[in-house]
């Protein structure tokens, strides 16, 4: 608490591109540099945690459920329960704790019926809980859907990871227009381009230029993320001296982490 | 904020969380028990800023470690009176977070904190905090003129608190049940569903939950003392113009203000007047049934058609958007249990539909007498059948059609009398404000015009112009 600027750092891209493997390296660095850490898996395709190598057993999702049927009891025990201090305490509960980090994932979408008064609570709760961070770096599926509902209202960069195809840059133009269609508030959109070598690198970049992308880093294609990717082992093993390590750090840097 | 104290306190630490890390104790939480609760006591019982500690203080407790917890709060004043017990425990979270490193999460019987290595260190005992959060209850609390406080941290001291706290919650809860719209100054509003039927106003009171289910009374009022300015509100009841049917001048007003001018009454225990605005995230619909004079009503989750051959979303469309609809009211499912229900327009005794997985589900909430009197879509898929089976269950509803062929037949007999017979066409029906739902329903009679019966209506009508419409060509 009393961090006077929490950064919040939201990751997104086309599936395949790599960016959970960005966002955990992201991670590894803030870890080193002992950045106080909050990492959000706002992806329905939860993998970050895998990626982190922790275990997360229950999510927001999860908690948003237990609320909603506690609120929409038509016979409730205790009518005067304070659902707001119910939820948050449930959202506390569920937050793993790691050495350097705590996660939150967001997990399942919501069932039918209406939730605009669990997503206000929540809202409200993640307000107060993002300023107990230096840093919150969230993983975050290209539909934006967490966005829409505005659960992390304020973000200052909003990074989408592309590989060298075509279609991942198309997504990437895709999401900078609907930052602006949802209202988002986004400080910043940049792009980082992942899985590059020395034959694509230079396309990348005309490709980027062309689009008005703000290319903000190029991520080398690295053998050792992938030994440990096909081992299952999570990437932040990953040695000092790997190149997609060291590329995200000046990455990291540009941004002001 | 206050010198005297060894640590920090400010409503800025509200929402601070002790991480594991950082962390000197935990107490009560997921992996214990923990309790808070405060009870009114007499004057002279009381030794004002008294902390006593039933178990180990703060400097015998080991790091890391997770201990049992109980907290009883004692307070006193001439103001002070059982029925505030609750009121004022639920702000015991607020003034335990303003301490500096001192997480609360939770209430009642769920009570989680946790105490970080820092504030640990700084305090000297457990009575520091327990001074510093009863200096905030009788600085924001001013009616509390005395206040002690008794923290458990030993096993089965805990246990034995829990075991008392639980009769005194049971007492507390068959109270707060048992309150009602006419005994409360105010009721609440909310907002939150403004976003997309901008002309919503959702009233929320004792005997009537919010329509999408979730917020009740008590959340309505934990929600505008934290921040007055947001979706939910305080609501003056004001002048209560008709207790039955629910209306009330402070809900009016609001209704005018906050639908832009759109509607200006608003009856909350009403069908068919001026019924409550339907937003869109309604749990249950209602809707009228003209063949049989009754009211049927469906949930999101059913499936199926109702009788009028409609389906949830199909009326829900109908109905929300934020308009009073006649003829359709959306509803959550904890108001099937208010003693209120629909009371205006005859309660349960005006049901006569509902899915049979409904039924069942809110079974304790019918009336003994009607339960089996109300058909599903087992025994009524279509009006007909529906029809067939009130009257074989003789239905209240039954009564109002004898009622209502026997007027008929008066009606009819004065018109040959006079000999002025005026057929009345469809078209007339906007001019009433009375939107009769234009779907399957309306159809299906003979055909040729339509039959209304106007009971002790009073009807004035500035100009009314009837003219033959011109076939187009």
């Amino acid at each position: 608490m009393g961090y006077s600027v929490t950064k919040i750092i939201a990751i997104t891209g086309k599936g395949g591109t790599g960016k959970t493997a960005v966002a955990a390296l992201l991670i590894r660095y803030l870890c080193k540099n002992d950045k106080f850490l909050l990492a959000v898996d706002a992806d329905a395709d939860t993998n970050l945690p895998e990626t982190l190598g922790c275990e997360v057993k229950q999510t927001i999702g999860d908690a948003k459920e237990f609320l909603q049927e506690v609120a929409t009891n038509p016979r409730p025990d205790q009518p005067d329960t304070n659902k707001v201090s119910l939820l948050q305490s449930k959202i506390y509960e569920i937050i793993e704790e790691m050495p350097c980090y705590d996660l939150l994932v967001m997990g399942r979408p919501e069932g039918s019926g209406c939730y605009c008064y669990v997503n206000n609570l929540l809202r409200g709760i993640m307000d107060k809980l993002v300023q107990n961070y230096d840093v919150v770096v969230m993983d975050t599926e290209a539909g934006l859907e967490h966005f829409s509902r505005k659960i992390v209202r304020d973000i200052d960069s909003l990074i989408v990871v592309t590989d060298a195809s075509r279609r991942g840059f198309r997504t990437a133009e895709r999401i900078r227009e609907l930052v602006d269609e949802l209202e988002a508030n986004v400080k910043n959109v940049y792009v980082i381009a992942n899985k590059v070598t020395d034959v694509n690198r230079d396309q990348i970049e005309k490709l980027a230029g062309d689009l008005g992308l703000d290319l903000i880093g190029m991520v080398p294609l690295d053998p050792k993320v992938e030994e440990l990717d096909i081992g299952g082992i999570p990437l932040s093993e990953l040695p000092d001296d790997s190149i997609a390590v060291r590329e995200v750090e000046n990455i990291a840097k540009k941004l002001g982490l | 904020m206050a010198d005297e104290f060894p640590f920090e306190i400010s409503p800025m630490y509200e929402g601070e969380r002790v991480r594991k890390d950082g962390m000197f104790v935990e107490l009560g939480g997921p992996k214990s028990m923990g309790l808070e609760l405060v009870r009114a006591a007499d004057m002279d019982a009381i030794e004002d800023d008294q902390v006593t500690i039933v178990g180990p203080d703060i400097k015998e407790m080991e790091e890391g470690k997770t201990y049992p917890w109980a907290m009883v709060f004692n307070i006193a004043g001439e103001l002070v009176e059982a029925d505030l017990e609750s009121v004022v425990e639920r702000r015991v979270h607020d003034f335990v977070n303003y301490c500096q490193g001192i997480m609360h999460l939770n209430q009642r019987y769920d009570v989680w904190m946790r105490i970080s290595k820092d504030t640990a260190g700084k305090m000297s005992s457990l009575k520091d905090f327990g001074q510093a959060v009863m200096m905030l209850f009788k600085t924001e609390l001013p009616f509390i003129e005395k206040m002690q406080a008794t923290f458990y941290t030993d096993e089965a001291a805990v246990k034995a608190q829990m075991d008392n706290a639980m009769e005194v919650f049971k007492v507390r809860d068959a109270r707060t049940k048992d309150l009602h719209d006419e005994d409360v100054d105010v009721f609440y509003g909310c907002t939150l569903c403004q976003a997309f039927a901008p002309t919503s106003v959702c009233v929320v009171t004792p005997d009537r939950v919010a329509l999408c289910g979730a917020i009740n009374w008590f959340d309505g009022r934990a929600a505008a003392k934290v921040d007055p300015e947001g979706p939910q509100f305080e609501l003056e009841k004001g002048e209560v113009i008709d207790e039955l049917s629910g209306e009330y001048a402070g809900v009016n007003a609001i209704a005018k203000k906050l639908s832009g001018g759109e509607f200006d009454r608003i009856k909350i225990h009403s069908f068919f007047e001026f019924p409550h605005t339907s937003c869109g995230c309604f749990e249950v619909v209602g809707f009228y049934i003209p063949e049989v004079d009754g009211i049927g009503w469906i949930n999101r989750e059913f499936q199926g058609d109702a009788p009028n051959g409609l389906t949830f979303s199909t009326m829900a469309g109908q109905t929300g958007g934020g308009k009073q609809v006649v003829g359709f009211l959306g509803v959550g499912v904890n108001y099937f249990y208010s003693p209120k229900f629909i009371q205006s327009d005859g309660g349960w005794n005006r049901v006569v539909w509902l899915p049979a997985s409904f039924k069942e589900k809110i079974a304790e909430a019918i009336p003994a007498d009607i339960i089996d009197k109300i058909a599903t879509e087992a025994e009524a898929p279509d009006v007909n059948a529906l029809k067939a089976f009130l009257q074989e269950k003789n239905h209240p509803v039954v009564a109002n059609w004898a009622e209502e062929e026997a007027e008929e037949d008066e009606e009819e007999e004065e018109e040959g009398e006079a000999e002025t017979a005026v057929a009345v066409s469809p078209m007339m029906m906007p001019a009433g404000g009375f939107q009769m739902p234009a779907m399957p329903m309306m159809s299906g009679g003979t055909g040729g015009g339509i039959k209304l019966t106007i009971k002790n209506a009073k009807i004035t009508i500035g100009k009314m112009i009837v003219s033959e419409t011109k076939a187009k060509k």
